[in-house]
C-alpha cells in the first residue's frame, strides 16, 4: 500500500508506454495541441509528452501559489545535461539528435514586486524588511526607467543584459492565517488586500503566462466551433476598448449602439465616425490612393478630428503610426467583423484562463485515444542516416519509441538546430494584481481591453487587458491586468512607465484615485513569432512549433498547427467536428439520438445581425431591434451554434461512431 | 437540409454535467455503460470519440438530463485537463474494492476537484466491483469514514457487472443536486447577469451555473452504512 500522497510521479514510474505511435509530440503549447488534436482526431496514434509539471507550456495560466512556483523553477540555474549513452539502443545506419531538456531562453528578466499592505507587520515580521525593501526598489527604478528613455545602446536585447538586483519576497507558505482587518486605514473606501490573503486565496486566481484574445470571427474562434472543441470551454465577452490618452483613461465608441450612446462625443463626431466605419468596410479609389502611405495620414486627411484619428488607429485598427493604408484598413474591417457576434466588442475571453484552451485540444486528443504524460521527455531523436526521417524516439527513461511524425515545441531543439529572426525578438511582459479597475463603472465585472500608445517616440505600444473576477482568474475585489509590448528594454524597462502612469506603486496620496499594485510580476518571453517556418536542421519528418506570439489574436499559431497538421496528413481534413456525444447510438441503447432544435434556429439569427453590423448603415430605428435580438440571443447563450456546421455534421454522419 | 423529425421529446427540466475519476481499471466506463443501457461488456475497451454520455431520467415528475464525462484515458498518467473539472456539478470518485491503491488514490482525487471545481462540487464515493466481495481488500467502513471526513454525500458500493447500485448512485446525486437547484440560491462570484458567460456551441450547458456556489447546510450523510 502506497502512502496517500497528491504528488502521483512516483506511482506512475511503473507504467510502460506502447513502443510504437505514428506521431510523438513534444510540449502542450496550442500550437502542439491543436496538431494532437487534429491528428487523433483522424485516427492516427498520437503521444503527446511535456518535460514540464502542468499543461500549455508557456501557455499556461496559474493558480497564484502555482505562479510563484513557477517563479522559483524560472531563477533555478538550469543544470548541465547528463548526456547518456543510448547507443544499445540504436541500430545499424542510425544516428542521434539530442535534444534539449530545458529551456533556459524563452524566459528571462523576470522580476517580482510585492505592494501588499504594511499591516502585515504584526503577523509576519520576517517579510516586512523585504517587502519594504522591495517598494523602495521598485519607486528607484521608476524614476531611473523614466529618464532613461530610450535605449538604442542595448540593441544586444534583453536577454543579455544584466539583471538587476532582483526583489523575490515571495515565499509560497500556503498556511498563513489570514491577516486581522487593518483598524486605522487611511483609505476606508477600497479594502486592503494584504499578502497572505493572495496566497490563501491563490487557487482562485489563474493568471496567464500570455495575453490574447479570442477575435469572435478569428481562426482559433472558427476552429474551436468546427471541432467541437469549443464544448469544453466557456466564455467571457469583453465588455469594453478603452484607451490612455491626455493621462486619462477613456473608453472607444466602438459598435453602433456605443457611438451613439457615448457621451464624449459630439453629435458631429458620432456622424463622423458612423460615415468614416460605414466607408471603410469597401475599398474606394481614395483608400487604394493612399496604398504604401501610412494609415495615420488617411485618417488625417479624413477631417475626423482629434480624438476619432486616435480611437481608430490605435484602438480600432490597433496598429502603429507608420504602418500603410492597406494594412490599416484591413486591420479595421476585421475589427468591425467581428463585433456584435458574441456581444459590444469584438473580442472573447475564455473564463478560467487562456491556459485552458491547450488544455481543451489535448483532451479532445484523448477522447480520439492520444496518449498524454507531464514530466516525461524525449532525450533522442533517432534519425535514419539514408533517408534522413525520423524513425524513433528515446523517452526520458530509456524507452525506444517508433513512430512516424515529430512535432516539437520550438525549445526542446538546440539553439544551432533552428532558425529564428536576428536579433532575437522578445516580448515584455508584465502582470499586475490591483484593488481597483483603470475606469472604474457601475457594474464593476468589466472586462477592458486597453490600448496605450507609445508614450515616447519610437517606443513600443503596450496592448493592456484588465480582467474582473467574473473571468475566474482573480479573486472578488482584485483585477488581474496584463501589459504586453514587444521589447526595447527589458519588460520592467517597457512597461513600468506605463505602470506607474496607470497604477498606484506607493502609498496612496489625496486625491489619488488611480488603482492601487498589490503584486506585480515582469519578465520577457521569447517572441514565438521569431521562430522562422522553414530551414531548421531537423529530419524531414520533424516539425517545429513555436511559443506564443506577440499579437492580440491567435492567427498565427493555428496557421503553423493546420501547415504542420498538412505535411503530415496532406489528404485528412484539419479538425472535422467531432459528434455529439449524444448522437452517437450504442448497441443496446433504447434512447434515439438528440439534437437541439432549438440551437439551430437561433444559428441563423445570429448571423443575421452580423451582417447588419459589418454594415453600419442601419439607422438609429433599427438599432434598437438589433439590441434587442443580441439580448435574446445572450438568454439563450447556449444556442450559439449556427445551421451551417449543423449541416455539416449531419452530412458526415454523426450517427456513427468514428473509425479507430 | 431536412432531418427527419425525432420521435422523442427532447426537452428537460434540469441539465447536470457529472464528472467520473478514479484510478485506471477501477471500472469507471462500465459503471457509465451500465447506467447509460444497463447493460456489461466484460472485455472494455477504451471508448474512442465518445466524450459524455447522457441519459434523462425523470425524478418527481422533474426531467432530469444527466451529462455524464468519462476521462478519456487521461486518469492513467494523472494528467486530467483543468477544463474537465470546472463546470461539473458533481463528481463520482470511483475506486475498486478489490485494490487497496485505488482507494488510497480517492484523497488525490478530492484535492483535483477542490483545486479545479466549482465551489461546493457534489462528491460521491463509489467503491466498484462489489461482486468480487472474496477479493476484497477495502473494507466499506473505511470508505464510510472518509466520506464523514471529506464531506462526500454518500459512500456506496457497486456493481457494474451485476448492475447494483450503479443507477442509485446516480439517482442520488440527481435528487441532491434538484433539491439544491430549486432552492434560492445567491451566486458566490457575484458574477454580473447582464454579462453572461458564453459557450460558443449548444452542448454541455449548466442550466443554472449558480448552483455550483451552493453552499449546502449541515446535514446527515445519506445512505452510509
Amino acid at each position: 500500500m502506497r502512502s496517500r500522497d497528491s504528488v502521483p510521479a512516483a506511482n506512475m514510474a511503473a507504467e510502460e508506454l506502447p513502443s510504437d505511435f505514428d506521431i510523438v509530440i513534444l510540449g502542450t503549447g496550442l500550437a502542439e495541441s491543436v496538431v494532437a488534436a487534429a491528428c487523433s482526431r483522424v485516427g492516427q496514434r498520437v503521444l503527446h509528452l511535456d518535460r514540464r509539471s502542468h499543461y500549455a507550456a508557456n501557455w499556461a495560466s496559474f493558480t497564484f501559489n502555482g505562479l510563484l512556483t513557477w517563479i522559483e523553477e524560472q531563477k533555478e540555474e538550469s543544470k548541465p545535461e547528463k548526456i547518456e549513452d543510448w547507443s544499445s539502443l540504436v541500430e545499424e545506419g542510425e544516428e542521434l539528435i539530442h535534444l534539449s531538456n530545458s529551456d533556459p531562453a524563452s524566459i528571462t528578466n523576470l522580476q517580482v514586486f510585492s505592494y501588499t499592505s504594511e499591516e502585515e507587520e504584526a503577523d509576519e515580521p520576517n517579510t516586512i524588511e523585504e517587502e519594504k525593501a522591495a517598494g523602495e526598489d521598485a519607486v528607484k527604478e521608476s524614476s531611473e526607467t523614466e529618464s532613461a528613455g530610450s535605449k538604442e545602446e542595448e540593441d544586444a536585447g534583453p536577454a543579455e543584459e544584466e539583471e538587476p538586483a532582483e526583489t523575490e519576497e515571495e515565499e509560497p507558505e500556503a498556511d498563513q492565517p489570514p491577516t486581522s482587518p487593518p483598524s486605522n486605514q487611511s483609505e476606508p473606501v477600497r479594502k486592503k488586500i494584504s499578502h497572505a490573503q493572495l496566497v490563501k486565496e491563490g487557487r482562485r486566481f489563474n493568471i496567464d503566462l500570455v495575453s490574447k484574445l479570442l477575435f469572435s470571427r478569428g481562426s482559433l474562434v472558427d476552429l474551436l466551433i468546427k471541432s467541437n472543441v469549443s464544448r469544453y470551454a466557456e466564455f467571457k465577452n469583453v465588455t469594453r476598448i478603452l484607451t490612455y490618452r491626455h493621462g486619462n483613461i477613456e473608453q472607444v465608441p466602438c459598435s453602433r449602439a456605443d457611438v451613439f450612446a457615448s457621451r464624449q462625443l459630439s453629435v458631429v463626431e458620432k456622424r463622423k465616425l458612423m460615415r468614416f466605419l460605414t466607408s471603410c468596410m469597401e475599398e474606394t479609389e481614395e483608400q487604394t490612393a493612399y496604398s504604401g502611405r501610412p494609415y495615420s495620414e488617411f485618417l488625417r486627411d479624413q477631417q475626423l478630428g482629434e480624438s476619432l484619428q486616435h480611437f481608430l488607429l490605435h484602438s480600432i485598427a490597433m496598429v502603429t503610426e507608420d504602418t500603410p493604408t492597406e494594412e490599416g484598413l484591413a486591420s479595421t474591417r476585421h475589427f468591425l467583423r467581428c463585433l456584435g457576434r458574441y456581444g459590444n466588442t469584438p473580442f472573447l475571453f475564455p473564463v478560467y484562463g487562456l491556459g485552458e484552451i491547450p488544455q481543451c485540444f489535448c483532451r479532445m486528443s484523448a477522447v480520439f485515444g492520444g496518449i498524454y504524460c507531464l514530466r516525461h521527455s524525449v532525450h533522442c531523436l533517432i534519425v535514419d542516416k539514408d533517408t534522413n526521417r525520423c524513425k524513433a524516439v528515446i523517452d526520458s527513461r530509456g524507452q525506444r519509441i517508433s513512430c512516424s511524425h515529430v512535432v516539437l515545441e520550438d525549445s526542446y531543439l538546440d539553439a544551432d538546430r533552428k532558425r529564428t529572426a536576428t536579433p532575437p525578438r522578445y516580448l515584455s511582459r508584465a502582470v499586475l494584481i490591483t484593488d481597483a479597475s483603470v475606469l472604474p463603472s457601475d457594474p464593476d465585472q468589466q472586462i477592458s481591453m486597453v490600448t496605450v500608445p507609445p508614450t515616447t517616440t519610437g517606443g513600443p505600444s503596450v496592448k493592456m487587458v484588465e480582467l474582473s473576477s467574473s473571468t475566474m482568474t482573480c479573486i472578488p475585489g482584485t483585477y488581474l491586468v496584463h501589459l504586453t509590448c514587444q521589447s526595447v528594454g527589458s519588460a520592467h524597462e517597457d512597461l513600468l512607465p506605463v505602470v506607474t502612469r496607470i497604477f498606484r506603486t506607493t502609498e496612496p496620496q489625496e486625491e489619488d484615485r488611480r488603482p492601487s499594485v498589490l503584486w506585480c510580476l515582469y519578465f520577457n518571453m521569447a517572441d514565438g513569432s521569431a521562430l522562422e517556418v522553414e530551414g531548421h536542421r531537423v529530419p524531414s519528418n520533424v516539425y517545429v512549433c513555436s511559443g506564443p506570439d506577440g499579437a492580440l489574436g491567435h492567427e498565427h499559431t493555428i496557421r503553423q498547427a493546420e501547415s504542420i497538421f498538412q505535411k503530415i496528413l496532406p489528404e485528412e481534413e484539419f479538425c472535422p467536428p467531432a459528434p455529439n456525444p449524444e448522437d452517437i447510438i450504442y448497441d443496446g441503447d433504447n434512447a434515439s439520438p438528440g439534437e437541439d432544435r432549438a440551437a439551430v434556429e437561433n444559428g441563423g439569427n445570429q448571423e443575421e445581425n452580423q451582417e447588419k453590423e459589418g454594415n453600419q448603415e442601419e439607422n438609429q430605428e433599427k438599432e434598437g431591434n438589433q439590441e434587442e435580438n443580441q439580448e435574446e440571443n445572450q438568454e439563450k447563450e447556449g444556442n450559439q451554434e449556427n445551421q451551417e456546421k449543423k449541416g455539416d455534421q449531419e452530412e458526415n454522419g454523426v450517427n456513427q461512431e468514428p473509425e479507430e | 437540409m431536412q432531418a427527419p423529425a425525432p420521435e422523442h421529446d427532447d426537452t428537460f427540466d434540469f441539465l447536470f454535467k457529472i464528472i467520473l475519476i478514479g484510478d485506471t481499471n477501477v471500472g469507471k466506463t462500465c459503471i457509465v455503460q451500465n447506467f447509460k443501457s444497463g447493460i456489461f461488456s466484460e472485455k472494455q475497451q477504451n471508448t474512442i470519440g465518445v466524450d459524455f454520455t447522457v441519459r434523462t431520467v425523470d425524478i418527481d415528475g422533474k426531467k432530469v438530463k444527466m451529462q455524464v464525462w468519462d476521462t478519456a484515458g487521461q486518469e492513467r498518467f494523472r494528467t486530467i485537463t483543468q477544463s474537465y473539472y470546472r463546470s461539473a456539478h458533481g463528481a463520482m470518485i470511483a475506486y475498486d474494492i478489490t485494490r487497496a491503491c485505488t482507494f488510497d488514490s480517492v484523497d488525490h482525487w478530492i484535492k483535483e476537484v477542490e483545486l479545479y471545481g466549482a465551489a461546493n462540487v457534489l462528491l460521491v464515493l463509489i467503491g466498484n466491483k462489489c461482486d468480487l466481495e472474496e477479493e476484497r481488500e477495502v473494507p466499506f467502513q473505511k470508505a464510510c469514514n472518509l466520506a464523514k471526513e471529506r464531506g462526500i454525500l454518500a459512500a456506496l458500493e457497486t456493481s457494474a457487472k451485476q448492475s447494483q447500485n450503479v443507477e442509485d448512485a446516480f439517482l442520488m446525486m440527481a435528487r441532491e443536486l434538484l433539491s439544491r437547484n430549486g432552492l434560492h440560491v445567491q451566486q458566490a462570484d457575484a458574477e454580473n447577469p447582464s454579462m453572461p458567460r458564453i459557450l460558443i456551441r449548444e452542448n454541455s450547458r449548466p442550466i443554472d451555473i449558480s448552483i455550483g456556489a451552493y453552499i449546502p447546510p449541515e446535514k446527515e450523510k445519506k445512505s452510509c452504512c
